[in-house]
């Protein structure tokens, strides 16, 4: 059975040079019944012992897979601060709680300086960011820059006109 | 042993955990998966999805359609000023491009294969949630006439 499946072949290899004379005509090889049954169960079994494939931690971090995880992160978290106003908007409107832009506009006058600044950027980096990467993927999908060159290329200019973008309307 | 084991990823189960957050496993029952993540022998023949036109090419197309027509409604605020009507075309569109991303979210993290009917229930959680938020986008563009004024009014306060 283990034969079979190449798992075991150092008998039989033994077993051809063993009286001396090279390719015997006699050879050790044992045939065992098998069912369909029993070659899955081995197959599970051989399947159980296999490495599992390495999660992210075990890559050195590149500038392709931190812009694809930045675009999903910024591109999650704007959806999701849509998806809480809008929200808000449409339970505050159904339960007759008076809420408009107003209110929101004086929750943020209240906050101090720099915390306002820290919200300003906190809308202005992820929207430029995934507007530029946004055109980035646009780009790809018509096929150009479509190489380990254009990838990096595109990255850098991407990240450094929505960084720069980002920074003007937060701080001018 | 057990942290090279780890960093090369030979602990199935460990790994699992790791992916997999403290309070999904300890209150939701995720379906045991078979050695390897392989079902069946190696002798099955592949089974295609049965055809459907809302998915593959169409559903693609239609991702890019909605992605390339937001592109000049959100740059038209920043330089020029808004409308009503461009800042609700460009809520009904960005509603559709959140929803597709969430959509993409859900089947890469919560897959059918592993939480079974939670995927489910979490899509249509997410196309209630989505009904919900088009009728504050309405609310929004009635009552604001838009998001770009409520934004324009923060960042200007």
């Amino acid at each position: 059975m283990l034969a079979r499946i190449g798992l075991y072949s150092r008998p039989l290899c033994r077993s051809v040079f063993r009286n001396g004379t090279a390719f015997s005509a006699v050879r050790g090889i044992s045939t065992v019944k098998t069912t369909y049954e029993h070659e899955q169960e081995l197959l599970i079994a051989q399947r159980k012992n296999r490495p599992c494939s390495p999660h992210l931690t075990i890559y050195t971090p590149q500038i392709t897979m931190i812009l694809s995880s930045l675009h999903r992160i910024t591109g999650v978290a704007m959806g999701g601060a849509f998806y809480a106003v809008t929200i808000a908007y449409a339970a505050t409107s159904i339960l007759n709680i008076p809420f408009d832009s107003n209110t929101l506009v004086s929750y943020f006058t209240e906050l101090p300086v720099t915390l306002q600044y820290g919200v300003k950027a906190a809308m202005a980096y992820p929207f430029f960011f995934h507007f530029g990467n946004g055109l980035r993927h646009l780009l790809w999908d018509t096929g150009k820059e479509l190489t380990i060159k254009g990838v990096y290329r595109t990255g850098y200019i991407v990240s450094a006109v929505s960084v720069a973008l980002a920074t003007y309307w937060t701080f001018f | 042993m057990l942290s090279l084991n780890r960093s090369i990823g030979l602990n199935a189960m460990r790994s699992s955990n790791v992916i997999r957050p403290v309070f999904v496993r300890s209150f939701i029952k995720t379906i045991p998966q078979p050695p390897g993540h392989i079902v069946g022998d190696v002798n099955d023949a592949y089974v295609p999805p049965p055809p459907s036109k809302s998915h593959g090419s169409l559903h693609w197309t239609a991702e890019r359609v909605v992605a390339v027509g937001m592109v000049p409604l959100a740059v038209a605020p920043l330089i020029s000023g808004t409308s009503t009507l461009i800042d609700s075309t460009f809520s009904a569109l960005l509603l559709y491009h959140v929803y597709a991303g969430f959509q993409s979210c859900i089947i890469d993290y919560i897959p059918k294969r592993v939480y079974g009917i939670y995927h489910k229930l979490v899509m249509y959680l997410l196309a209630l949630g989505t009904g919900v938020a088009g009728y504050g986008v309405y609310q929004v563009e009635t009552k604001e006439g838009g998001f770009a004024p409520i934004i324009t009014k923060i960042f200007k306060a």
